[in-house]
């Protein structure tokens, strides 16, 4: 009360809470497991139950070490971390690899900026790179992606009921195929997971529709020049991997710019050669420039205007640092030295923890 | 985008106006706009019912609520002077001659005392000096869940607020009459029209029950399309809003030659027993309020004004001014803030369209530039971004802080 009287607050609140934030993405995401099951039975089970247990136990121990917290966990943030993670695996990965990954991806991608909201970058992404970063040969080894021939269900023909041919085939190719990582076996349902977010207003349109129409027009432009990628990666790194809010921007339209930008770079880092990682690193990439976006894109104020020539400067200039950075990961990526700056963001954080996360713990923001 | 906030209103909404017994002690408010008012009256003095008890620099008066003598001339409440009056229940009225015989309405509007009954209560004749006014609005848009104590004088006493309007749109020239109503309030367009003052230059505007509606800068747009923003005069854009509030107190002025000593005030709140509409004197205290309804004060939180934009009282002394809408009282609850997750609602739901969880990162590293460049000072500072938090972040609290933050810098340079 002695706090409340200082200053005017609303005493009626909205029932809306993170955990029901968390939910909804969870039930987004749980038709996606069925088909993971579908597909490759319990294997697909085993990485994703695997990275959801170390995560949580991950989250639990440090934040109590770190953070002086113990109710985290219950959040639901480590779970839609991990499960994210393993959606980018291949069922058939080792699992210790993937008990290391979903214990990276909360220790580094959240607990050590200080907890959940406060990571600039998307965690599940920082738990695969560290994977990729420390077991290069093996997440990247063809074994690893042809290994299992193991299918439950081979295919599924919903859309036969319709006729035949080549779009009908499509068709259930869309709805189910037993290719690619875990999180990518049905189009259908990684669509329809968006549009549920979408709806549910858990995440803006303006993420995927950017990204996802700045990638597919350039990728018919600059055909020629870029190797095979996958539609279903695409759309999981669209909708729930570049919409994660703490690590992407705030403003509308600085969300349409980040998804577009998002979507060239990733075209970027196909036609620089970048074969499995393209999506990952355009959103990492855009996630180290979420802040300075916001700073950017800042909504025009009721009733007043904005300063167009100095926002078409500073968008511009923002353009070209995205590209400057992407060019220098590319570069990274040709001489084989990608993997340094995971090393480099692992003491980066560790610094960063140490000399300021930790005094503001109990900040909110 | 605005949001949908559970109206809570249908407790209230069909409760008749009635009057509330009046307290041993009133707590006249020396404060109106633009500052602290000067006492005209003297320790000891007896006063009757509606003789001016002080002044303020542009002229806003205020006037005893009931007769009686002056007991005290600076009681502070929470840093703010107020004057005492002791009741004597003789209810002796003072004549005031002086707003009968004002040639001009904007005269009588002063010596009545009338400030905007809706928002921060900026003086009425200095809004009614304008010319060229197309439009008057009369907001009865009261978009603060619970409150209904415009509802219930545009139900109970239609004419006197369309008498008012037409008095209004007559002082400045205005051509258009909007009365601007909630969708969820629609039959109060039949119960206008159904009054002998109603006239074809009358129309009406059904908004959303979306918050803030109510806003001015948000009416106007809805009424006539402009978007004015934040600082800038609406007279000058040819529009005038005035609260029905305002409108009951001008026609008393103006018609009965009555200061404007008394307002409706909604008692209502998840912790209150008892409900209503009541008409309650300017001085009155919250807690002769919450007494006469035997509403507990131990249990419950009670807000003084609307839910949303309202102060939580910290001394029940605290009055009725001439802008207080409602008392609420609510069972007092925790809520525990956890950390922001970025999720934007804030930003969604503001009226002005700023990011308020930037506010919040402000205030906690101590970045006082962060205000400035991401537009605090557009903030109405409706609450409606601390309504939709999922994370209970702090939001009001940053950006009132930043406001005084700002507001002592400005000075600073100033000097
Ligand atoms: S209080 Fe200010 S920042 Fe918050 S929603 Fe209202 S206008 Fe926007
Ligand atoms: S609504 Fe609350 S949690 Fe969401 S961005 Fe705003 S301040 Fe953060």
């Amino acid at each position: 009360m002695s706090k409340a009287s200082t200053y005017k607050a609303p005493i009626v609140t909205s029932k809306l809470r993170v955990s029901g934030v968390m939910l909804d993405v969870i039930i987004a995401m749980l038709p996606l497991v069925f088909f993971s099951y579908l597909a490759h039975g319990k294997y697909s089970m085993m990485v994703i139950g695997t990275a959801i247990g170390s995560a949580l136990i991950t989250d639990w121990l440090a934040s109590w070490f770190f953070l002086k917290k113990t109710n985290s966990p219950l959040d639901g943030s480590a779970i839609i971390t991990a499960t994210l993670m393993a959606f980018t695996l291949s069922p058939y990965t080792p699992l210790y690899m993937v008990a290391f990954g979903g214990a990276m991806a909360v220790l580094f991608g959240k607990i050590l900026w200080g907890g959940v909201g406060k990571n600039r970058f998307n965690p599940a992404l920082v738990g695969r790179e560290f994977m990729v970063a420390f077991f290069p040969v093996v997440m990247t080894s063809a074994s690893v992606w042809t290994a299992g021939s193991y299918t439950v269900v081979n295919q599924l023909h919903p859309f036969s009921v319709f006729g035949q041919g080549e779009i009908i085939n499509y068709l259930n190719a869309t709805f189910y195929n037993t290719n690619g990582a875990l999180g990518e076996y049905s189009i259908l349902f990684l669509a329809l997971g968006g549009i549920y977010l979408v709806a549910r207003r858990r995440i803006g349109w303006q993420i995927p529709t950017g990204l996802l129409v700045t990638f597919f027009a350039l990728s018919l432009w600059f055909q020629d020049s870029i190797s095979n990628y996958s539609i279903a990666g695409v759309l999981l790194g669209a909708i729930f991997m570049a919409t994660d809010m703490p690590s992407s921007p705030n403003s509308n339209s600085g969300k349409l710019f980040y998804g577009m930008m998002i979507g060239a770079v990733a075209i970027m880092c196909l036609a620089g050669g970048i074969k499995h990682e393209y999506m990952s690193y355009s959103i990492l990439i855009l996630n180290g420039f979420s802040s300075k976006i916001n700073e950017i894109f800042i909504p025009r104020s009721w009733g007043r205007s904005t300063d167009l020539p100095l926002r078409v400067k500073q968008t511009v200039l923002i353009t070209l640092q995205i590209i400057t950075v992407s060019l220098a990961v590319l570069g990274l990526n040709y001489y084989g030295y990608i993997h340094y700056l995971v090393f480099v963001y692992l003491a980066y954080m560790i610094f960063n923890f140490h000399f300021f996360t930790q005094q503001k713990l109990q900040d909110p923001i | 985008m605005f949001m949908k906030i559970p109206s809570l209103k249908s407790v209230t909404k069909k409760i008749e106006i009635t009057n509330l017994a009046d307290p041993e002690l009133f707590y006249v408010p020396l404060k109106s706009y633009f500052g602290e008012m000067k006492p005209l009256v003297n320790v000891g003095q007896k006063v009757q019912q509606q003789l001016p008890l002080a002044k303020g620099k542009d002229g806003s008066l205020v006037h005893a609520p009931v007769s009686g003598e002056v007991v005290d001339l600076s009681y502070q409440i929470n840093g703010l002077p107020h004057l005492l009056i002791q009741n004597d229940f003789a209810n002796t009225v003072y004549i005031n001659k002086e707003i009968e015989s004002a040639s001009a309405i904007a005269d009588k509007i002063r010596l009545a005392g009338i400030a905007g009954s809706g928002g921060a209560g900026f003086p009425t004749h200095i809004k009614y000096d304008a010319n060229q006014i197309e439009t008057l609005i009369i907001n009865g848009v009261e978009c603060e869940p619970y409150l209904t104590a415009d509802y219930a004088l545009m139900s109970d006493e239609p004419e006197k607020i369309l008498r008012a309007a037409h008095i209004a749109a007559k002082l400045f020239g205005a051509k258009n009459i909007v009365i601007a109503l909630e969708k969820q309030n629609r039959e109060l367009v039949k119960v206008f029209q159904s009054c002998i003052d109603f006239s074809d230059d009358i129309s009406f505007k059904l908004l959303p029950n979306t918050y803030p509606q109510g806003g001015e800068l948000q009416l106007i747009k809805a009424v006539t399309g402009k978007e004015i923003p934040k600082g800038s005069i609406p007279a000058n854009e040819g529009v005038v809003v005035s609260n029905v509030g305002t409108l009951w107190a001008i026609y008393n002025a103006v018609e009965n030659g009555k200061a404007n000593t008394e307002r409706i005030v909604t008692v209502s709140g998840t912790g209150a027993k008892k409900y209503g509409n009541f008409r309650v004197k300017i001085g009155t205290s919250v807690s002769h309020i919450l007494n006469q309804l035997g509403i507990d004060l131990n249990q419950t939180d009670v807000v003084l004004g609307g839910p949303m934009m309202g102060n939580i009282v910290s001394d029940l002394k605290q009055p009725i001014t001439k802008t207080s809408g409602g008392v609420l009282s609510f069972k007092k609850s925790e809520t525990k803030e956890n950390n922001c997750i970025q999720c934007s609602y804030c930003a969604d739901a503001c009226p002005q369209h700023l990011m308020p969880m930037q506010y919040a990162s402000a205030k906690f590293d101590n970045d006082t530039k962060k205000y400035v460049q991401f537009n605090l000072s557009d903030c109405i500072e409706c609450g409606a971004c601390q309504y939709i938090c999922p994370s209970n972040v702090p939001l009001m609290q940053s950006i009132s802080e930043g406001k005084s933050l700002l507001k002592s810098l400005q000075n600073s340079v100033a000097i």
